[in-house]
């Protein structure tokens, strides 16, 4: 793995434009930096990257799987009894799961460590999926890449694929706050995927979805979602008006409700005592557990969050790192320390993606905190040639 | 976004093969064609006769389908009218006068009230699949603005007709007993500045 100066290309905004990548830069700020990419090896990215992602798929889904048939379990997520009968009722039926993102800490030594997994409402994706790709081939051609370079990346083709394998008769439709360009951008890209998957599809804000005295969640014009996907995190949605409602609804969600079990830090602690001392996972306990005294070095994380907001980083000389914001009245988690790897003074976080429950690709957002948030870059990566 | 395929053998490789967007590069965000809140799909347009005999009269239908129709509504009457505890009730829903004994009630024990039957309703078009039923009077006023109201139907469903040279046409808003609700989700997030994860 590393960090090299490629050179943007001059005219990336105006391709950025005209492709509808609208969000490349944010509130003013960059988003999308192509001036550096990592650099992998094939070796890195199969054997350090993709393998391990499958196999924690894996063992998330054998937790879920116990989860649902275990109050303590849920209580200890916190995961409102309100919402239990959804999240079971989803995972008996086999309601299927889209896609989800890893987050892993790596330096190119030693194996990748878990710190969190974006179950429910990952972002990143379009550029990811289609930006970062087009970057490559660009790159190819134009010579700014070597001859043979690759990317870990079949998130397009496995997103629509996937779309093609779980697709309901009826309309799916694709749901967010629409006022967010990022949010925006990536359920139009959904959408996009959807629609290519032959889906009939519909695109509307959160505000506009309705719900009719048959129970199903519907549109304006109250047609029925067969399908909704809601780029929005089910612990709110239970707390909405219309929470009550999921669990006897017809309609099928995307992520299925039986995905609140794995968006949660309180997740990371049971994998951990489940199969302590896996390569690719952290000591992590909940932080009444006692054997959080044996952490020196831990990252605080509140239950439910996002983009590193009030995580805190601390030493047993104490707190050295945090972020401000509004979570973590669910509890916390400690998770030894695993430091983002440092390049040139900046600290890349790796994102792996599912897409069912195949490894798809990746993509690197690059913090100069260490903790990654809602201020990162983007920056693409490609596989070196052998 | 313009087709691009990349020259080596798939299969080689890691990444997608072709990758191109349809919506996100077509439209732009600004062209985005949300869903917005224009619900008209739940009324329909349908026609009222008080018999057949003016069904037949104005032609779009057949003297036959008329009468075909008409015998179906009329079946339908005697359990498909409202019924009411009391006249006075039915009167307030129905107008004065336009109330009768409900059809093989006990006049003695309970004496029910059913409105008269005022007329029948068919689809537009034949092909509207319109189960032709039976329609009655709405009085004036009550439940709906002025102009509205002209007729309603056992489920409460709500005739406009028009006053014009189609005064038979009309606009059937279906009874909306528990009508779809609005706005149920998001109100959370919005108290939290979310952006995905």
């Amino acid at each position: 793995m590393r960090r090299l100066p490629c050179g943007e290309r001059p005219d990336w905004r105006e391709i950025a434009r005209e492709a509808g990548f609208a969000f490349h830069t944010l509130d003013g700020s960059p988003y999308w930096d192509e001036s550096h990419a990592y650099a992998f090896s094939l070796r890195e990215i199969e054997e350090t990257i993709e393998a391990p992602t499958g196999e924690l798929q894996a063992l998330c889904l054998d937790f879920v799987a116990d989860a649902v048939e275990d109050a303590a379990i849920l209580a200890s997520l916190r995961i409102p009894e309100e919402a239990w009968d959804a999240v079971r009722q989803s995972w008996h039926r086999s309601n299927p799961s889209l896609y989800g993102r890893f987050d892993f800490s790596y330096d190119g030594s030693g194996p990748a460590k878990l710190l969190e997994y974006n179950a429910d409402t990952p972002t990143a994706l379009y550029e990811t999926a289609v930006f970062q790709w087009h970057w490559l081939e660009q790159g190819l051609r134009d010579g700014r890449l070597p001859s043979g370079a690759d990317q870990f990346n079949r998130l397009h083709e496995r997103l629509i694929a996937r779309f093609g394998e779980i697709a309901s008769a009826g309309l799916t439709a694709f749901a967010a706050d629409t006022s967010g360009p990022e949010d925006l951008g990536t359920i139009l890209y959904l959408q996009d995927c959807a629609a290519q998957a032959g889906c009939e599809t519909l695109l509307l804000d959160l505000a506009l979805i309705g719900l009719r005295s048959d129970n199903t969640f519907c549109g304006p014009d109250e047609r029925a979602f067969s399908t909704l996907f809601k780029l929005y995190p089910w612990e709110w949605a239970f707390q909405d008006a219309f929470g009550a409602a999921v669990a006897a609804s017809p309609t099928r969600f995307l992520e299925p409700p039986w995905k609140m079990v794995l968006s949660n830090k309180g997740m990371l602690a049971h994998l951990w005592a489940r199969e302590p001392g896996h390569p690719n996972l952290l000591p992590t306990f909940f932080e009444e557990d006692p054997a959080c005294s044996g952490l020196r070095a831990y990252a605080r994380k509140p239950l439910l969050s996002r983009e590193g907001a009030n995580v805190e980083l601390c030493t047993e000389y104490g707190r050295f790192a945090g972020e401000e914001g509004p979570y973590g009245a669910e509890g916390f988690v400690r998770q030894a320390l695993s430091p983002l790897a440092n390049f040139d003074g900046r600290h890349p976080l790796l994102g792996s993606w599912i897409v069912g429950d195949a490894p798809a690709g990746l993509c690197i957002r690059e913090s100069a905190k260490p903790i990654t948030g809602n201020t990162a870059l983007f920056v693409p990566h490609f596989i070196e040639p052998d | 976004m313009t087709e691009e395929t990349h020259p080596r053998d798939s299969a080689a490789t890691k990444r997608s093969r072709m990758v191109s967007t349809v919506l996100v590069a077509g439209a732009g965000l600004a062209a985005l064609q949300l869903g917005a809140l224009d619900r008209t799909g739940t009324s329909q347009t349908v026609l009222v006769y008080p018999d057949a005999a003016a069904c037949a009269a104005e032609a779009i239908r057949t003297a036959e389908a008329c009468r075909q129709a008409y015998d179906t509504a009329s079946a339908a009457y005697p359990s498909a009218a409202p019924h009411y505890g009391s006249s006075g009730l039915c009167e307030h829903h129905h107008g004065i006068g336009q109330c009768l004994p409900a059809p093989g009630a006990d006049w003695i024990d309970s004496l029910e009230f059913v409105p008269r039957m005022a007329g029948y309703l068919i689809g537009r078009e034949e092909s509207d699949g319109v189960t032709p039923e039976p329609v009655y009077a709405h009085r004036q006023g009550h439940g709906e603005g002025p102009g509205h109201g002209s007729f309603c139907t056992g489920s409460g469903g709500k005739v406009s007709t028009g006053t014009g040279a189609h005064a038979s046409s009309g606009t059937l808003k279906s009874a909306a007993g528990q009508p779809t609700k609005f706005g149920g989700f998001g109100a959370t997030g919005k108290s939290v500045s979310f952006g995905g994860s």
